[in-house]
């Protein structure tokens, strides 16, 4: 195992809270996004194995009535987390009643902006915020419009549990998620938040999201992956920001098989930057 | 033309149409004006600052002379604006302003200035401050710092049934709001209050915050501010934003920083500078009846604002407000 992996993985170990869970940052409330991302780094760990079934305690005990998760002890509506709980899920071959009811919940979310309001709005000043309203992804928050991140995170679930789950509409909600991605692509060939094009100027795609988009789409067919992965190791090289390494190595590792060597300072302190550069991604996104 | 709806009249006819009934409507009715606010006035003071490279310590101390501002044994959250960062660029608040800031308050016998932040739209907080020079151009930087969009959190009422807040911002006995002058694309000008978008956790709301868009950004602002009222606003209109604001717009050197304990007060001070009618922005309008925006309620202290008057270009959407 890699020294940066290795380092990675103690440090979860030591920030987990007496709940069980993880905060963004070591000494912080339990949240449902850490603390699912701790356990997909640790679940392989044989020297973890209660520090991940003291988080996975807690993880099930924060399931909402409507099969969504709550993204911390005091909220109660359903978190787009409830992604990573299900991506868990199949990382671990656990295909009971709460893994089904949240894969429900998955495919029945979708954003405000397909709704009949939302559209009469957009058709009427489509130049504000150019995207096609017909293809709903998933929202950070119900009620909400669809994004980037939210809609990987949903599309990594689904992907994996469409093989182990009948659910009627799972597949076309697959396929019109990733095809919001593509639609949602900046004109640099990348992915920001979600709006490529506002008031009619283009917006600049960001590494992080750009990593999470490419590693939903799955090798998709519309998508050039030879250039496409030769400039996410670029900008991995160039790229400052800990947290945005951390996903375009996941990507790497995802469809190359290899984790970029890391030259960057070790530990960040940051939960989610740790956690996300301890992931086997190629073994997640193959479960 | 036939759209893909299958509706049989074109959008321009549609909102023509729409155009001539919102006229009318808008003959028939009265628009709501401002309120006249709280008994009293407030103090807001406009230093001349003609660069970053000015002694912007000394300013921020002749205009907290100037708005009394008391300090001693508060615990003070320093909210800057990091909505995203280009380095070079106008998008976040200066860092020799939040440099200031910082000893300012420090100076002033605060017993805590920490600076907090939950940008909106990237997810990677402390990267970002490095971009904007927060990290080496202010002293203890890391060690002050919390990220509010990853916080912990706690839920207070407003907003239609509560809202969850970073409990740092929470926990503060005053937050102050360190913004840069910009003009913004949905709300006209984002300044002093606009800016405490930033501490709404976007561990719940996401990336942008997408809740506060639903609810209306106007009206958040307005919950915003009455969540707030220890509140302190620092706007750093020394190079400011217009345009396509709060992240596409271009620079705009407009040389001041303005200060007061009433952000109402604050912003529409900021908006007369720019050539903006406070009267007409939706959000100063929701608050007047809490905060000073009526320019007669205003106590204007150092320079006056017709000596720094300095338009802002405004997008065609919002030309109407436009200070005539």
């Amino acid at each position: 195992m890699p020294n940066c992996v290795e380092s990675r993985l103690a440090l979860l170990e030591a920030a987990q809270n007496p709940d069980g869970g993880w905060g963004y940052f070591a000494g912080k409330q339990s949240w449902l996004e850490p603390t699912a991302y701790a356990l997909l780094a640790l679940g392989d760990e044989p020297r973890a194995r209660r520090a991940f079934d003291r988080g996975w305690r807690l993880v099930r005990s924060w399931q909402a009535a409507g099969g969504g998760w709550r993204g911390c002890a005091l909220a109660g509506d359903p978190h787009w987390a409830t992604s990573l709980v299900v991506t868990l899920h199949c990382t671990r071959g656990i295909w009971d009643e709460p893994f089904g009811s949240g894969v429900d919940w998955l495919v029945s979310s979708s954003g405000a902006e397909t709704r009949p309001l939302s559209r009469l709005a957009h058709w009427l000043s489509p130049e504000t915020v150019e995207f096609n309203p017909a293809l709903g992804g998933w929202p950070w928050e119900p009620g909400t419009s669809s994004w980037v991140e939210p809609t990987a995170h949903a599309l990594m679930a689904l992907s994996r549990a469409a093989r182990h789950v009948r659910q009627g509409g799972l597949e076309n909600r697959i396929d019109v998620g990733k095809r919001m991605l593509l639609e949602r692509r900046c004109r640099d060939g990348g992915w920001n938040y979600g709006n490529r094009r506002v008031l009619g100027a283009d917006l600049p795609s960001y590494p992080e999201t750009t990593a999470l988009a490419l590693m939903a789409l799955d090798g998709h067919t519309l998508v050039e992956w030879g250039d496409t992965l030769t400039h996410v190791e670029r900008v991995w090289q160039g790229s400052a920001s800990p947290l945005a390494r951390a996903w375009l190595a996941a990507c790497l590792l995802q469809y190359r098989g290899v984790r970029p060597v890391s030259t960057g300072p070790c530990d960040t302190g940051d939960i989610l930057v740790a956690a996300v550069e301890a992931i086997s991604w190629n073994r997640v996104m193959a479960a | 033309m036939e759209s893909r709806h299958g509706r049989l009249i074109g959008r321009r006819k549609f909102l023509q149409a729409g155009g001539i009934a919102a006229a009318a409507g808008a003959a028939a009715c009265t628009r709501p004006r401002l309120l006249p606010g709280p008994p009293g006035t407030a103090a807001v003071a406009i230093l001349r600052a003609s660069s970053y490279q000015a002694d912007l310590l000394d300013c921020l101390r002749r205009g907290a002379a100037a708005c009394r501002l008391d300090v001693r044994g508060k615990r003070v959250l320093l909210k800057p604006n990091l909505v995203e960062c280009e380095r070079g660029g106008v998008i976040h608040t200066q860092v020799d302003v939040l440099a200031a800031a910082v000893e300012l308050f420090e100076s002033l016998g605060a017993s805590e200035v920490t600076i907090g932040e939950g940008p909106g739209h990237r997810r990677d907080a402390l990267y970002l401050a490095g971009e904007a020079g927060y990290r080496t151009g202010i002293r203890n930087f890391d060690a002050r710092f919390t990220d509010l969009n990853r916080d912990d959190v706690a839920r207070v009422a407003g907003f239609d049934g509560g809202i969850y807040l970073a409990r740092t911002a929470l926990a503060a006995d005053l937050v102050v709001s360190v913004a840069r002058m910009k003009t913004h694309h949905w709300a006209g000008a984002t300044l002093a209050m606009k800016n405490l978008f930033g501490v709404v956790p976007g561990a719940l709301y996401g990336w942008p915050k997408n809740h506060l868009h639903q609810l209306g950004i106007d009206r958040s602002v307005a919950e915003l501010h009455h969540i707030f009222p220890r509140s302190f606003g620092i706007v750093d209109g020394i190079v400011g934003m217009e345009g396509n604001g709060p992240v596409q717009g271009r620079p705009r050197q407009c040389g001041v920083l303005v200060m007061g304990a009433d952000l109402a007060a604050v912003d529409a001070t900021c908006c007369r500078i720019m050539g903006i009618d406070p009267d007409r922005i939706e959000y100063l309008r929701l608050v007047s009846g809490r905060g000073h925006v009526l320019e007669q309620h205003i106590e204007q202290r150092g320079e006056a604002i017709a000596k720094v008057r300095t338009p802002f270009a405004l997008i065609p959407k919002f030309q109407h407000v436009r200070l005539a």
